[in-house]
Order: structure tokens, then C-alpha cells, then sequence
């Protein structure tokens, strides 16, 4: 992965955040900042500005989908991969509808949840041609 | 669970029971019997009456004359049964004599006896003693498949949640483990490696688990929902066969895709077979003996609008007094893999589940000489 910048991953289970560091940390050089809780992740997203964050659906304090509204408030060019456990169809549509870029189930393979990750990241940073 | 009401059924006092008559003298000699006998009694002087009572006084039991000015007994009893349906309490007709045509009419009509005039009081209530004691057991019995149900809905709603909420923790451990394995933190001694790869084996064994009865409590629920498309069996198949290969070689199997069926397109939901066809992939890997073949064919069939596929393995086959077991909730049989692989006992199950759901059908069959083939079966349109 191309991309080297900061990514936000929140989730509220540490575990997950360990498991998916360690992922990432594999695909390149990124500077990965974590939160705990959807109300967390606003505030280090205020503070850190990354240009991509992981954001967990089921998160204590505020949801993922809750979350993922008020980070596009603040910076609509900000790209947000969803965090599922199952890709419920109303959750995964939903999120789509406001403007993440798409969605990650934590239970897949690690080498698939890497290859999703990367795709969807550079798909997104692509310069869109007018 | 609420135990059933600790009121056996040879207690029936106090029961309510309905007296339909439009003979004064027969509603107080029923009367008198009834109240005799512990019973309540309310009366009515026509079907008329009788249907707006029924409604008021919730009787247990009915007693009703066949003749009546206006609506007679037999159309009084057939309006309560419609109205009522199966919770209609049980009807017994009076009939003036022995009338054979009577009784034979009213037993038609869905009464459940006759009581012949003039009344004998000890088989008056005899009678009636044995209706209220059916009447409360089937009530029971209704009751008790009630609350099993609910247990059950209860028990699927419980086995999801518990399932979903082991997935997560599970993939992360066996994440974790695969980038331990792989040296990803340092190099492990193969005493670690082993214990590791222990490690990774187990937990990716029980996500499987998990998976499968989160997909039990799914179909039980009614939650199995089909997203057909327009698709071709046949590169699907053939997909998953490579993916299982991998698997297969490491007990030295190998998985042959037969050609020549040509492109097999249909509508389908694809996620969902190809969980089947993995797992029948899967289960002829576990149970053929190392280095053997197992054969794949993708058809069209040439005499019904059916698509088929069959995986053919080189194990045991079927014992014969198992076959029913082979296709059920944890139908785990006695043939056991071939490599200590694990088995749920719940894949077949689901595959039978999944491609009834698309209309069709799996069946197995063991081949003449060893071994065994598993046939889906597919409508298609086309």
C-alpha cells in the first residue's frame, strides 16, 4: 500500500485494534492512531486529522454509523472504512449512504482483510477524473 | 418454563359449561345435574342466544338440542365452530330420542357426542366428566407446545447472539497466531511453532463452529434470506474446488473437476452455495482416506429443467441404518475423518436447508464399489 499517512482505527475491543495493527503495520508505513469508543475517535479525529479511519459499527458511547456522520460534518473528504462483525445488509447500506467508502467483516482471513483494506484505500485516494 | 398447571385433569370443577335448550323443563333438570357435580352452568333458550352467551360466558363445554325454533343446534354448532375455530369448546348434542340421524348429523357438524332424552343423570354426568377431562388436556397439551416454542425462538435468539459475540475474539486469535507463525514479531523455536500452530488449528476449527450454529440459529429463526442473481454454477464449482485443493493436498488428495458440462448459468444465491459446495468439497477431503480422488461434475441435466452437481469421494460410504441421521441438526454418524479433522455434525444440515431453500434437493448415495455421491439438484428456468 502506497499510502503512508495517518490512519484512525477505532474500535472498542482491544483485542480487534491489536489484531488489525498488526495487519496493517504489514502493508506499509502508515502512523496508526487508535480509539477506544466512537465519541474517542471524534476527538483524537479532531486533534490528529487522518485521512482514514477504521470505524467499528458496535461501539459504546456513540455508534459507528453515528460516528461516521459526524466525521464526514467535520471533513467530507475523509475516508471511512466500516468495521462489521456480520455484514448486516440495513448496517452496510446505510453506512454506504453516508459516504463510507466501504466495509471490512473483522472475521474474514487476515490476508483477505488485507487486500480489502488496500484496495479500498487507494481506490479512494485515486485523483477522481472529472 | 412454566411448569403445566398442577390442576390434574381428573379436576374439573368449577368448569363452565353452556346449556342451549329451548325446552324450560330440560334446562332445569341439566341445570340441577350440573350444579350436583360442582359445574357452572349458564342457559340459553336458542342457537340465537346461544351464539351471543358463548361469547360472554367462555364455556368449557357446550350442551346443545339439535331441534329449535330458528337457528337449530346443527347450524348453531357449525357457526361456533367457524367462529371459533380450534379453540371451539367441545359441543354435545341432545337429541330427543336415540335418533341414529340426529346423532349421526350432529357428529357431522363437529359435536363430539349426543346425550339421549330422557336423561339419565349418572351418564349425564359421566359424559360430561370425560369431555372436560379431553377438553383440559388438549388445552394443556396446546399450551405445553406453546411454551416450547417460545423456548425454542428463545433458544435460537440465545445460540446467535452467543455465536456473534464468540466470532470476533476467535478471528482475532487466529490472526494473531498467523502473524506469530510467520515470524512477523521474531523467529519461534519449533517447540513454539508447534504449540503456536496448536494454537491457530484450534481456534480456526471452533470459528468454524461458531459459524455453523450462528447459521443453524439463522435458518431456524426464518432468517434465511436468498439473494438470487444470475450466475454460472459451473466457474462457481470450479472456484471452490481450486480453494479446496489447497486443503486436499495436504492429506495428498486431489479434487478433479470433470469437464465437458459447459457453462451452467441459472439464478442463484452465490454466497449461500458456495458454502454448500465447500462443504461437500470439504467433507470428501475429511472423509476419503489420503491420496485419493474425488470427482466434481457441473451439468445441465437433458430430460427436466434441472441443473445438477455431484461430488464423488473414496471413503466409506454410508452405513445404511444411518442415512437418516446423514442430513439433521448434529447428525454426526459413526465414520469418522480420515485425518482427525472435526466435524459440528451441522454442515449437511445447513447445505440441506440452503438448497431447499433455492427449490431444491441433495441426496447421497454410496457408489457400487466404495465411496459415496452427494447430488444437488437444481430448478432452472432456463
Amino acid at each position: 500500500m502506497k499510502y503512508a499517512g495517518k490512519i484512525l482505527l477505532a474500535d472498542d475491543e482491544a483485542h480487534i485494534r491489536k489484531y488489525l495493527s498488526l495487519i496493517i503495520r504489514q502493508l506499509g508505513k502508515p502512523t496508526l492512531i487508535e480509539a477506544v469508543n466512537g465519541q474517542d475517535a471524534l476527538s483524537v479525529f479532531e486533534r490528529e486529522k487522518p485521512k482514514v479511519v477504521l470505524l467499528d459499527v458496535n461501539m459504546p458511547l456513540l455508534g459507528g454509523i453515528e460516528t461516521l456522520k459526524r466525521l464526514k460534518a467535520i471533513d467530507p473528504d475523509c475516508i471511512v472504512i466500516m468495521l462489521t462483525s456480520l455484514a448486516n445488509r440495513e448496517t452496510v447500506e446505510q453506512a454506504l449512504e453516508n459516504g463510507a467508502a466501504g466495509y471490512i467483516r473483522k472475521d474474514t482471513p487476515k490476508e483477505e482483510i488485507a487486500s480489502v483494506l488496500t484496495e479500498l484505500i487507494e481506490a479512494a485516494l485515486e485523483p477522481r477524473t472529472p | 418454563m412454566v411448569p403445566p398447571s398442577s390442576a390434574s385433569a381428573s379436576n374439573v370443577e368449577g368448569r363452565r359449561i353452556l346449556l342451549v335448550d329451548d325446552d324450560r323443563i330440560n334446562l332445569r333438570i341439566l341445570a340441577g345435574i350440573l350444579k350436583k357435580e360442582g359445574y357452572v352452568a349458564a342457559e340459553a333458550n336458542s342457537g340465537e342466544r346461544a351464539l351471543e352467551l358463548y361469547l360472554e360466558f367462555r364455556p368449557h363445554l357446550v350442551l346443545l338440542d339439535v331441534v329449535m325454533a330458528g337457528i337449530d343446534g346443527l347450524e348453531t354448532c357449525r357457526r361456533l365452530k367457524r367462529a371459533h375455530g380450534e379453540r371451539c369448546a367441545p359441543i354435545i348434542f341432545i337429541t330427543a330420542k336415540n335418533d341414529s340421524e340426529d346423532v349421526v348429523e350432529g357428529l357431522a357438524a363437529g359435536g363430539v357426542d349426543y346425550l339421549p332424552k330422557p336423561f339419565q343423570p349418572k351418564e349425564v354426568a359421566a359424559r360430561i366428566k370425560t369431555h372436560l377431562q379431553i377438553q383440559l388436556l388438549a388445552a394443556q397439551q396446546l399450551s405445553l407446545v406453546e411454551q416450547l416454542r417460545n423456548a425454542n425462538v428463545a433458544k435460537n435468539r440465545f445460540l446467535g447472539m452467543a455465536a456473534h459475540d464468540l466470532r470476533n475474539p476467535l478471528a482475532s486469535i487466529r490472526g494473531i497466531s498467523e502473524f506469530l507463525l510467520a515470524g512477523a514479531v521474531g523467529p519461534l523455536t519449533p517447540d513454539q511453532l508447534d504449540l503456536v500452530d496448536t494454537i491457530q488449528t484450534t481456534s480456526q476449527g471452533m470459528l468454524q463452529m461458531v459459524n455453523e450454529l450462528l447459521d443453524v440459529a439463522t435458518i431456524e429463526a426464518g432468517e434465511l434470506k436468498l439473494i438470487p442473481q444470475l450466475g454460472s454454477l459451473d466457474e462457481l464449482v470450479n472456484k471452490c474446488v481450486t480453494l479446496a485443493n489447497m486443503e486436499a493436498s495436504k492429506k495428498n488428495t486431489k479434487i478433479a473437476l470433470e469437464a465437458g458440462g459447459g457453462r451452467v448459468t441459472l439464478s442463484f444465491d452465490a454466497a449461500k452455495m458456495k458454502q454448500v459446495v465447500d462443504n461437500l468439497l470439504s467433507n470428501s477431503v475429511k472423509f476419503s482416506p489420503p491420496g485419493s480422488i474425488i470427482t466434481v461434475l457441473v451439468r445441465r441435466e437433458t430430460a427436466t429443467p434441472h441443473v445438477s452437481f455431484a461430488v464423488r469421494d473414496q471413503g466409506p460410504g454410508i452405513p445404511h441404518d444411518e442415512r437418516d441421521k446423514l442430513f439433521k441438526d448434529f447428525g454426526r454418524l459413526s465414520v469418522q475423518p480420515t485425518g482427525g479433522e472435526k466435524s459440528t455434525g451441522l454442515g449437511l444440515a445447513i447445505c440441506r436447508k440452503i438448497v431447499e431453500a433455492h427449490g431444491g434437493t441433495i441426496v447421497a448415495e454410496n457408489l457400487p464399489d466404495r465411496g459415496c455421491e452427494f447430488r444437488v439438484t437444481l430448478p432452472s428456468t432456463q
